[in-house]
């Protein structure tokens, strides 16, 4: 059997998705072997990019906000599960996870430092909420116009568990997807050791906090760090409170690993939408976690 | 920081989220809908089976010591099956499939006349062909069979529609099924003409995905059939003409996402008109070794209580089968009549050589006595019988 150690390396494939730099980590006999199986996993992040980008006028999201305050848009299987979640998501955060509230983007450049204008916020906030969403029928319809939805809360989690899925089933065992720094774990590295993924330390780039055994299951990680800009001493950053319009301001990071990807990144959202209570919240979650708060404290589970 | 290592033992919130994210389809990995296949696959099985019993000749007193000091020489290796079994599965568009399995087997050796007794040569040469046509749609599949068997002495033909539905969220899959066969026996010694025995299968079964290593299953299966269902090479088996038999099987899956394995754990029910009634455990561990690899160790347990009609063996008449008693109206003297129990031991060991092909090999062996029966005495006159059983196979997608 040791010839077949030999055989097996890892190999990594990078490629670009979702407006990100993706890589598919692979264990196989060769690099050919690994482009041959991770193209399937590929084709599939592109599918639900196609599928649910916001930028592009053709696809479904696309096309539902075209349609707010007037007809029903009938939804295929996939869409609306992906709806159902959000539904669920909405319950349990109290509101703040809303797939609505991307609009707010509207309101804030995070190029150039300038708060916006309270009455273009309350605007933005008056043309959100999820509960204005009518689901019925397996069709989708905004009751007032001006609405928008976007996957952006958990579109590139689920991609990489859809996508390693995909490795599972043509036979991977061994290897993981990481899409931007959300990954779904396949199955440890061919010798039965766990993948060592570096945490970034959040004010300061290049640099590794912690570093995490990993073998199965979803990693996400949420910071205030990827876009923000700071004005009089205080860092706006992009993630955004549906009931104030203003980012989010007490973590530094959260990283979440679940059972899949796109629990661990919904997950880590919610701590950061729900700011001081958001330690409490990942207690209850149950799973493992890794946060710093904006006095740079670290929180593990107990 | 490892993965989440039992999410059964998540708080509240924890298992909420958890269960409404397994309603995503495709990101679990076992929850979803089955696709008609992408690929052809064409497999070949190969497989090797001999069975052997002690042979009665001054074994009088040794019967159920099977290891006392009779050596080799005090058993008799019986049947041996080598057998091939070919099957092609051709997708036809990305709702359509269909297969088919082409078997043949060449059987040598010599089978008993009555209970473990006679030994009687036997050549004979099977060729089986079974072919299905599946189609796939977003809630279910439906599947046609139709088999065909024959032999010199025995021609079975069937027809078979299989149905599965699962829910919105694929956690829930229904399964029922519907099977008849027409069966024309024409024995070689002539006891009987163009004898034929007709049976109607019933299939209902569910399978639930409990979590994200759980699967449950239970099959519930219902037989009734009418004909001709004597042994024309026994002596003294004369069994009725109906037969029905219920059964019920529950499975369990357990994947250990830790340790890269699986158990899979297996009771079956079976009782039937003529008085027998039978429990089988079936439990194995399929372990991912890497590389490739997989090992799958597994043991089963089955044991069975008598036909109503079976007639005890004596081994003090040997080597004459004893008369069955007077005035019956049915009668067999064949041991798998009899009330035993038996063990299998088995091992199968799969190498994927790479994402299109892959090999596998299995190993089991099978001891059946009759004092291993669950409860009461069992059969206490049979010898015990031993089976083993090689096969290797090769998969290959195109």
């Amino acid at each position: 059997m040791t010839t077949e150690v030999s055989k097996q390396s890892t190999h990594r494939l990078h490629f670009k998705a979702m407006g990100s730099a993706c890589e598919i980590v692979l264990a196989a006999e060769s690099y050919s072997d690994v482009q041959a199986i991770a193209q399937f996993a590929i084709d599939e992040v592109l599918r639900i990019e196609r599928k649910y980008s916001r930028y592009t006028d053709d696809s479904i999201i696309a096309k539902i906000n075209q349609q707010a305050g007037k007809s029903p848009i009938p939804c295929d299987d996939e869409t609306w599960a992906l709806f159902q979640f959000a539904t669920q998501l909405f319950e349990k955060s109290d509101g703040l996870f809303d797939m609505t509230s991307g609009v707010l983007r509207q309101a804030w450049d995070f190029k150039n430092p300038t708060l916006p204008q309270p009455e273009k916020l309350q605007e933005l906030i008056s043309r959100m909420g999820w509960q204005k969403v009518q689901l019925q029928n397996q069709s989708i319809r905004f009751s007032q116009e001006g609405m928008e939805i976007d996957l952006g809360g958990f579109g590139k989690e689920y991609a990489a568990d859809r996508a390693a899925n995909v490795l599972k089933e043509k036979g991977v065992n061994h290897g993981y997807v990481n899409l931007a720094g959300d990954m779904r774990f396949i199955g440890p590295k061919p010798s039965g050791e766990p993948w060592m993924i570096g945490i970034q330390n959040p004010r300061q780039r290049n640099e590794v906090i912690a570093t995490l055994p990993m073998s199965h299951g979803g990693l996400a990680t949420s910071g205030d760090y990827e876009k923000y800009f700071e004005l009089n001493g205080k860092r706006y950053c992009h993630v955004l409170n549906p009931k104030t319009g203003y980012p989010v301001n007490y973590w530094r990071t959260v990283s979440v690993s679940a059972p899949i990807a796109v629990l661990a990144g919904c997950t880590t959202t919610m701590t950061m939408l729900k700011e001081e209570q958001g330690l409490s919240f990942l207690e209850s979650t149950g799973f493992d976690f890794l946060a710093i708060d904006s006095s740079g404290q670290f929180h593990t589970k107990k | 920081m490892a993965a989440i290592k039992h999410h059964k033992q998540l708080p509240e919130l924890g298992a909420a989220l958890l269960s409404a994210a397994m309603a995503l389809p495709c990101v679990m990995g076992v929850a979803h809908a089955e696709s008609a296949p992408e690929k052809g696959t064409l497999s070949f099985k190969y497989l090797d089976y001999k069975e052997r019993q002690q042979i009665a000749d001054g074994a009088s007193a040794g019967y159920g010591l099977s290891d006392s000091k009779s050596g080799a020489s005090a058993f008799d290796d019986r049947i041996r099956v080598k057998a091939t079994a070919s099957k092609l599965v051709l997708p036809i568009n990305s709702e359509w499939s269909m297969s088919g399995t082409l078997i043949t087997d060449s059987i040598s050796g010599a089978s008993p006349a009555y209970h473990t007794e006679a030994l009687t040569g036997m050549k004979d040469f099977r060729r089986a062909v079974d072919t299905s046509l599946t189609h796939y749609s977003p809630d279910g599949t439906f599947t046609l069979g139709v088999n065909h068997s024959g032999e010199r002495d025995y021609v079975s033909r069937g027809v078979s529609l299989l149905a599965t539905r699962a829910t919105e969220n694929k956690n829930t899959t229904w399964t029922a099924g519907i099977g008849v066969n027409r069966d024309q026996i024409n024995p070689s010694n002539r006891i009987v003409f163009n004898e034929t025995k007709n049976g109607t299968d019933l299939l209902l079964g569910v399978t639930q995905v409990m979590s994200m290593n759980d699967i449950v299953q239970f099959n519930l299966g219902y037989y009734k059939g009418h004909g001709y269902y004597s042994d024309p090479y026994k002596i003294y088996d004369e069994r009725p003409r109906n037969r029905n038999h219920e059964t019920l099987q529950t499975r369990w899956n357990h994947h250990f996402s830790e340790l890269n394995a699986t158990t899979r754990l297996a009771y079956r029910f079976y009782t039937d008109n003529w008085g027998i009634r039978s429990h089988t455990f079936d439990a194995e561990w399929v372990q991912n070794v890497g590389w490739g690899w997989s090992a799958a160790p597994a043991i089963r347990y089955y044991t069975q209580t008598a036909a109503k009609f079976y007639v005890e063996a004596d081994p003090s008449l040997s080597p004459f089968p004893p008369n069955p008693p007077m005035g019956a109206q049915y009668f067999s003297e064949d041991q798998r009549m009899s009330a035993f129990g038996g063990l299998a031991f088995g091992m199968k060991l799969v190498k994927q050589i790479n994402l299109d092909t892959k090999v596998d090999f299995k190993f089991e062996q099978y001891g059946q006595k009759g004092s291993w029966i669950l409860s009461g005495k069992g059969s206490q006159g049979l010898a015990p019988f031993y089976a083993r059983s090689i096969q290797v196979g090769l998969t290959h997608a195109f």
